[in-house]
């Protein structure tokens, strides 16, 4: 069976920082967003995969490069969702599957998509019940089959679908049709659509939940750092003397932790990122190559690729505004290649 | 609901065939388990074992690996039609005993059929609506039409859902038809195989094709070949997928819960429910008349059941009815009379205390009429008027789509004594779709919330108070959270004292007397309890604060099945939460056949 991946939309809710990054390409936890996508389905079964892709392409074949399935990608030319369905369908079978490159949710989410299929023959539709943001969900209601609505519904359309080729106009519209005759089924674990920056911090949450303790023997850790419960460290990370890494969190390859920080809680220090001295960070992101420095507290944020935090950089996470997740806390989320100055205060609600 | 599985071979054969397909059927034992049977077939002969019962039942009676053959069949069974004995389960074969049929849904126009066949000189020996199907086949070979052109036409004749496997003495091939029940095929090592889910035969092949809706076709040991009803031949292979499933892992057969699986079928089961209830008028008549006669009406019932019972209860008490819930443990407080009809509700109608209770009132002699969720069962047996809800089987040991139905059934029942106008019930089915889409995103939170408390409370008013107390028996079985339901006036005289600040109360507002209601929910505010409320028709609470979760209805009477699908989904986020498996609640049995 094949699979059609979206990886060109525009991003909005992620803006300014989705105007450099296709979002499905940020990684989480060392793994680009949609290569989470990808694995869950290659695990299931479904060997061809096509990715709709926009002006930022070679982003997209970045990310998934390591990847050891088939893999084509083809240019958006007509606008918005529809066309991006439109465009990829043409190289997909008479039923197929098609998956949003942005969800984060374990594999067994994937399984269940194609089990469902199996059980019924009939399309299939993921769905997550879901409490804050409502508008921002496509939602499902329940009336002798299916439904796709605005309202009335607390079951959200949960990103991944096996639908029939056919030709279409409105892409809603088209799966609303589907849908009347679909099966579905309910997910129940862990589900994270990056659309907003609390999603990316809660994705790092989800993501470490369910990892356990991983400590590379390559990683050099001074002997008077302190590791806590459910740390990764990758190979080549430094720690040095009296760092505390208090997990759940993620230490990536050749990453740098100061002497005297702190990371904790639920944070993901990517690939060759560096954090100073006398740092804490805690519920954030820190992208690829990104340098905080030293004296600087990093809450409830995301940090760019190869951005520069200066010293002394405080964010404040509260009282933010936040479209979706419970915890309502949000300090910066900063685009990569930029810099935030030495000694200012940011947020809540930073964008830059 | 029913279990079917066939395999054709060139390869293994006789006991090793027979040791798969049996296999299988235990695997899908959790679609039906009320009886069992399989056919085998060579070019030269075809043989049909079948008994009533579960599989180990039948493999102990019938020996079935003692069955020849290189093409095999199996099926077990959920019966809908004629009670589950060793005539009425499948196979069933055609007057010349060379075509057998297994069936997995309903023919809806069987009687016409049968009718229609009867005059032709057909013969019938079971009450089935499969039976047609092997006859209709026999009935089209003798127009001199092929084996699969045949078998086209009895499945063009049939109306109704189905998946369909036929074999015909003489021809390798086991032909197919699916119409919206599930069918898939395994291609195995000189072997295909087709079954009503890829779990059963896993163990076999991991390589897998569905059958679409509206498509017939059939497997051989080597081919496989499938066309859409228009005729247009369909490319089987471009759906090949390559299982990756670990056959440990199948007891579930993919679904997460069997629980959350029933919640869903639980709409379906409802409008199944009434549909089958008021397509035998003369019985329910009968039922409902002599309950109309009756001095007093004795509710006999354990559980779930007894909740249902209570809204049956209260329903009728409205109207000066006499009628009086029993819960069955307790018969023996209640004397009753020749002049009583004793109305007994149990899911598997093999619950000890209500059978005991009912034959007490039986022997005073008392009229019974019973409402199960299984036919041919003890209760039936032993009532003068068996009814029946039709929610299929119920793996979750919590009872959740056999408690809707009950009350869907319920509703019915009690309106046609009161004689309303039964138009409200045509929403039955969407009222209970509707709520379940509309609530789950906010019984997650309601459930993730107050997993993390040892004990709360529901409180309702009128047909909310055993709504109520369903809701909080669900939430002490799966969730093991101390919960007590009481009548939300009652709470001033005592319960309250336990009420401190962040004890959960969840409200269950039926939208009768929405005032006093909303004055209990400040008296609880006032003492910060953390309150919810799970609402039917209109809204409770006065401020944005309060989680509530709002059900639109269109008729009052329908509040009850509104309020159902949230209050179980509280129950089972609280039990997810908890890291409990809600399908298998410590220290309780589905059916409870001791005292």
């Amino acid at each position: 069976m094949k699979a059609l991946i979206l990886a060109a939309g525009k991003g909005e809710g992620l803006s300014p920082y989705s105007d450099k990054v296709q979002k499905e390409t940020i990684r989480i936890v060392g793994k680009p967003v949609i290569q989470y996508v990808i694995e869950g389905l290659a695990s299931v079964g479904v060997t061809e995969f096509v990715i709709v892709v926009n002006e930022k392409e070679e982003q997209v074949l970045q990310a998934v490069k390591d990847l050891n399935v088939r893999i084509e990608t083809v240019r958006q030319r007509s606008p918005g969702i529809s066309g991006a369905v439109q465009d990829g369908m043409e190289y997909m079978d008479d039923m197929f599957v098609l998956a949003f490159g942005d969800i984060v949710t374990p594999k067994d989410f994937y399984r269940e998509l194609i089990t469902t299929y199996h059980r019924s023959g009939s399309p299939v539709f993921s769905t997550v019940p879901v409490s804050t943001g409502l508008d921002t969900y496509g939602l499902v209601k329940v009336n002798q089959g299916l439904r796709v609505v605005r309202e009335g519904s607390t079951l959200a359309l949960a990103g991944a679908y096996v639908i029939p080729k056919k030709p279409f106009n409105d892409f809603l519209q088209y799966l609303d049709e589907v849908a009347r005759d679909a099966d579905y089924f309910v997910w129940t674990g862990s589900w994270v659509d990056i659309g907003y920056p609390e999603d990316l911090i809660q994705a790092v949450e989800e993501l470490l939940k369910s990892e356990s303790s991983r400590i590379s023997n390559k990683a050099s850790i001074a002997s008077t750092a302190v590791i806590g419960k459910s740390v990764i460290v990758e190979d080549g990370a430094t720690i040095e003397d009296f760092a505390i890494i208090k997990g759940p969190a993620y230490i990536g390859r050749n990453a740098y932790v100061g002497s005297f920080s702190l990371v904790r809680d639920f944070s993901s220090i990517e690939e060759g990122a560096i954090i100073g001295a006398y740092s804490e960070i805690a519920h954030s992101l820190l992208g690829p190559y990104s340098v905080v420095g030293s004296k600087s507290y990093i809450t409830h944020s995301i940090i760019g690729d190869r951005t520069r935090v200066g010293a002394s950089v405080i964010t404040a996470s509260y009282p933010a505004t936040v479209k979706r997740q419970v915890s309502g806390k949000f300090g910066a989320l900063v685009s990569p290649d930029e810099s935030i100055p030495h000694g200012v205060v940011i947020g809540p609600s930073y964008r830059k | 609901m029913c279990g079917i599985i066939g395999v054709a071979s060139i390869g293994a054969k006789d006991a090793a065939l027979a040791k798969i397909t049996l296999d299988a059927l235990k695997s899908l034992e959790y679609r039906g388990y009320d009886s069992v049977g399989m056919a085998s077939m060579d070019s030269s002969h075809l043989e049909v074992r079948k008994a009533a019962g579960n599989v180990e039942k039948f493999e102990r009676l019938k020996n079935p690996l003692s069955m020849k053959g290189n093409i095999f069949l199996g099926h077990t069974r959920w019966a809908t039609h004629g009670e589950p004995n060793d005539i009425n389960a499948h196979p069933h074969l055609d007057c010349t005993g060379e075509i057998a049929v297994i069936h997995n849904g309903t023919v809806l126009n069987f009687l016409e059929l049968k009718q229609d066949l009867i005059a032709k000189g057909h013969r019938f020996v079971s009450d089935t609506d499969t039976e047609v199907i092997a006859h209709l086949i026999e009935h089209y070979r003798k127009l001199g039409m092929d084996n699969f052109t045949a078998f086209k036409q009895a499945i063009f004749s049939i109306q109704g859902d189905h998946a369909v496997l036929a074999i015909i003495k003489g021809d390798n091939r086991i032909f197919f038809s699916k119409k919206n029940n599930p069918l898939v095929i395994g291609l195995g090592d000189d072997m295909n195989l087709i079954s009503s889910d890829v779990w059963s035969l896993v163990k076999v092949t991991n390589r897998t094709i569905t059958i679409g809706d509206d498509e017939l076709g059939y497997i051989t040991a080597t081919s496989v070949y499938a066309e859409k009803i228009t005729g247009e031949k369909v490319n089987l292979t471009s759906r090949l997928i390559i299982q990756q499933i670990d056959s440990s892992a199948t007891s579930l057969q993919g679904y997460e819960s069997f629980m959350m699986k029933e919640i869903r079928e639980s709409w379906g089961a409802v409008r199944d429910t009434i549909v089958g209830l008021m397509n035998d008028m003369e019985k329910l008549g009968k039922a409902v008349k002599a309950m109309d006669k009756a001095r007093r009406i004795l509710v006999v019932a354990a559980g779930t059941s007894y909740h249902a019972g209570l809204i049956f209860a209260s329903r009728l008490m409205r109207t000066g009815k006499t009628v009086i819930p029993v819960i069955a443990s307790e018969y023996e407080n209640v004397k009753a009379s020749g002049e009583d009809v004793v109305l007994v509700i149990s899911q598997s109608g093999e619950t000890m205390d209500s059978l005991l209770a009912m034959k007490s009132f039986k022997n005073s002699g008392s009229f019974v009429v019973s409402l199960t969720n299984t036919l041919g069962n003890s209760i039936s047996y032993y009532s003068d008027i068996a009814l029946h809800t039709r929610a299929g089987p119920e793996i979750g040991v919590a009872a959740t789509k056999t408690f809707t139905s009950q009350v869907g059934a319920l509703l019915l029942i009690s309106s046609l004594m009161i004689g309303e106008n039964l138009d409200y019930l045509k929403e039955a089915e969407s009222t209970v779709s509707s709520s379940f889409s509309k609530s789950i995103g906010y019984a997650e939170k309601i459930g993730v919330d107050v997993s993390k408390k040892q004990s709360l409370y529901y409180l309702g008013k009128g047909l909310g108070v055993p709504m109520a107390m369903e809701g909080a028996l669900k939430i002490k079985e799966i969730a093991y959270i101390h919960a007590e339901a009481y009548p939300a006036g009652e709470s001033k005289h005592g319960p309250i004292a336990l009420v401190e600040k962040d004890f959960p109360v969840i409200f269950v507002n039926t939208s009768e007397h929405v005032d006093e209601l909303r004055n209990n929910l400040k008296e609880m505010q006032s003492r910060k309890a953390r309150v919810y409320v799970v609402s039917a028709g209109s809204e409770l609470r006065s401020d944005q604060e309060v989680t509530e979760i709002m059900i639109d209805i269109n008729d009052a009477r329908l509040a009850p099945l509104a309020l159902a699908p949230p209050l179980q989904l509280i129950a089972y986020y609280a039990a997810k939460e908890r890291g409990l498996n809600p399908d298998r609640p410590r220290n309780l049995a589905k059916t409870v056949t001791v005292r």
